[in-house]
């Protein structure tokens, strides 16, 4: 086992140790929290983050940011609303979002390519251009008035669990597997290790930072979506911030905000304890100021409990 | 590797203890208490003006005694955070969620399925659509405001017969409750013949258009007595415009804002009075009428409340009438801090 290996391990351990902590001291302080079908409802709140953490990842892994997510999301929602509010069906309408989030990703990933621009200045640029777009294209009015076979994609249940939330298994295990088990997954973390190195080695460099882009629009175009559905609303500021929660979640998981190293396990269980502490807090506490301050704790103490730990285990 | 399995060892031993001290603790909770617990949601937390709002409804719960007040909402205003806030008080099935909506879309939705669970759902200051809700708390009719408005400046005038030319700042032309205000300030003005109403300028919701239009209008209407500042942002807007012309006091300005956004111009004199509700009041209405709601003593159809130290409130259909408009003078403005 490389010392690299061994590293991760001990974060997710952390991370873990970390989780069931939270979840006892849920349990002791609020056992309705905890009840199964008060989870199974509030999972819903963490599907946004939860589905933008994983294209994020191999971003990230990858050497790459992608600061635009959030605004995909807005602007998808955007095109889906004003396309059936024009007299298209609702699903083609979607279709039509997703194509626009894909190429609008493509777009950073060829900006990035191209120009040879830090991913971080392109999306930048990008995240304030896709929200003035979906502003401009919506006028910053809220659409509505979806039919119901599309509002229970957002809130339905299928085997007993939120359609969102099937789907976001399913995604994620398709995510966690073309990370770990592909060649194209092995050539992310290579780029993220050495990017000079990967293309000297004939990596299809560019390539994989085109489609990554593009899988991260894409998602982000879905996530808008299921926003819409879940609040039968369409509108320009849905998804502002989030792309820092979703940039959050996959460092607090173990994944190097450098590239190189990270995994799909670590960014779902970071994304497990942002959730959980988020609903935990204005469960109880109700005070909507105290969660981001428990948060950035939480951030700080996986740090510094992990130093420790890989300290030890050196 | 020895590390990360230790420590998830000491996980599960802390959390088997955890689950063993609810264990031994479940059997002794007390039963579920009886109190009524009112959820009130604003706009912002944060903002003077719902804090002043939160501290009536604290008071109203203290005096009912069987209430627990919940008072949370989102600190950057996002309807998405407030929405949320909605399903987990639907989850932990409250008895009551007060609303006022920062978007009726967004928003709706979760107070729908609110509903659905039994609990009851009510709107203050701001509403959503009628089937969101079962009523609105609303601090002041159209019909209030205008006249309010009107009588103010009639007021501020002053005479048996004031007399003069008058003209509106508006927010938009068309912003749906200014131009309800506006029909009645019309209303109103018909009480008073002497008042002519030259001009209704809109300002969008821009403080410095407001300050460029009131200086427009001066220089138009020379023989101008009066600007009503009709939004939080072109009240302010006008009375700085007025103020700098050096006009205060021979062009009065009055208007609907937070007096905190207006004391220096009511002290220096550029401003007679401001129109607003009082908030204290709002948030005390809006707790007595979710506690009456949820003790059965409020049912649609009704046409008054007992509103406890407020006394007997008006329904109008599914609208609970705060009614008092307040108007804040030079002599009572230092007492509202919002």
């Amino acid at each position: 086992m490389t010392g690299r290996d061994r590293a991760a391990r001990v974060h997710f351990g952390v991370l873990a140790g970390l989780a069931l902590i939270l979840f006892g001291f849920a349990a002791w302080l609020e056992p309705s929290f905890i009840a199964p079908a008060t989870q199974r409802d509030l999972s819903l709140h963490a599907f946004e983050l939860a589905l933008l953490a994983l294209p994020m990842t191999c971003i990230i892994v990858s050497g790459g940011i992608d600061l635009s997510v959030g605004s995909i999301c807005a602007l998808a929602a955007v095109v889906m609303g004003l396309l059936h509010e024009a007299g298209a069906p609702i699903w083609a309408a979607c279709i039509a979002a997703i194509g626009a989030g894909a190429v609008t990703g493509a777009l950073n990933g060829a900006f990035i390519a191209a120009l040879r621009v830090h991913p971080l200045i392109v999306t930048l640029a990008t995240m304030a251009a896709f929200r003035g777009l979906a502003e401009g294209l919506s006028r910053a009015r809220p659409i509505s008035g979806f039919p119901p076979e599309f509002t229970r994609l957002g809130e339905g249940y299928s085997l007993g669990l939120p359609i969102p939330i099937l789907a976001l298994a399913i995604i994620s295990l398709a995510a966690g597997l073309a990370l770990s088990r592909t060649s194209w997954g092995c050539w992310m973390y290579a780029i993220g290790s050495n990017e000079r190195g990967a293309r000297y080695a004939g990596l299809p460099v560019d390539r994989i930072k085109i489609a990554l882009y593009a899988c991260s629009g894409t998602a982000a175009a879905l996530a808008g979506i299921v926003f819409a559905a879940r609040r039968n609303t369409a509108k320009a500021d849905i998804g502002s911030g989030l792309e820092l929660e979703v940039i959050t979640a996959v460092v607090l998981g173990g994944t190097s905000i450098f590239g190189g190293r990270g995994s799909i396990a670590g960014t779902l269980l970071g994304v497990l304890i942002i959730h959980e502490t988020r609903e935990l807090v204005s469960w109880h506490w109700h005070h909507d100021e105290l969660i981001l301050l428990v948060t950035g704790t939480i951030l700080v103490a996986s740090v510094l409990l992990n130093n420790l730990a890989s300290r030890r285990a050196d | 590797m020895k590390l990360a399995s230790r420590l998830a060892l000491a996980a599960a031993v802390a959390l088997a203890a955890c689950n063993l001290a609810l264990a031994q603790t479940s059997p002794a909770t007390p039963p579920p208490s009886k109190k009524t617990v009112i959820c009130l949601l604003p706009k912002k937390k944060g903002l003077p003006y719902f804090t002043t709002c939160a501290k009536g409804a604290e008071e109203a719960a203290r005096e009912l005694g069987n209430v627990e007040l919940i008072y949370d909402g989102p600190t950057d205003g996002s309807p998405e955070k407030a929405a949320s806030m909605v399903d987990r008080w639907t989850l932990r099935g409250v008895d009551v969620i007060a609303v006022s909506p920062n978007d009726p879309q967004v928003l709706g939705q979760a107070m729908k399925k609110a509903r659905e669970k039994g609990i009851h759902v009510i709107t203050w200051d701001a509403d959503a659509a009628p089937e969101a809700r079962e009523f609105m708390v609303n601090q002041a009719t159209a019909k209030d405001i205008g006249y309010a408005l009107v009588d103010a400046m009639a007021k501020d005038i002053g005479g048996e017969q004031p007399e003069g030319e008058v003209a509106i700042i508006t927010a938009t032309l068309t912003a749906a409750n200014q131009n309800e205000w506006m029909r009645f300030m019309n209303e109103r003005l018909a009480k008073y013949p002497k008042l002519s109403l030259v001009a209704t300028k809109p300002s969008n919701e821009d403080q410095r258009l407001a300050f460029q239009i009131a200086q427009d209008l001066m220089k138009a209407h020379p023989r101008l007595k009066g600007i009503f500042g009709i939004s939080s942002v072109a009240f302010p807007g006008a009375a700085e415009a007025v103020k700098q012309a050096g006009k205060s006091g021979s062009v009065l300005v009055t208007g609907l804002a937070t007096p905190n956004d207006m004391k220096s111009y009511v002290h220096d004199g550029t401003v007679k009075s401001v129109v607003l509700w009082n908030t204290i009041d709002l948030g005390y209405l809006t707790v007595q009428t979710g506690a009456a709601l949820a003790s059965g003593k409020l049912k649609p159809g009704q046409t008054t409340l007992d509103a406890g130290r407020l006394g007997t409130k008006q329904i109008e259909k599914d609208q609970v009438l705060l009614g008092d408009i307040l108007v804040f003078t030079k002599d009572n403005i230092d007492k509202f801090d919002f």
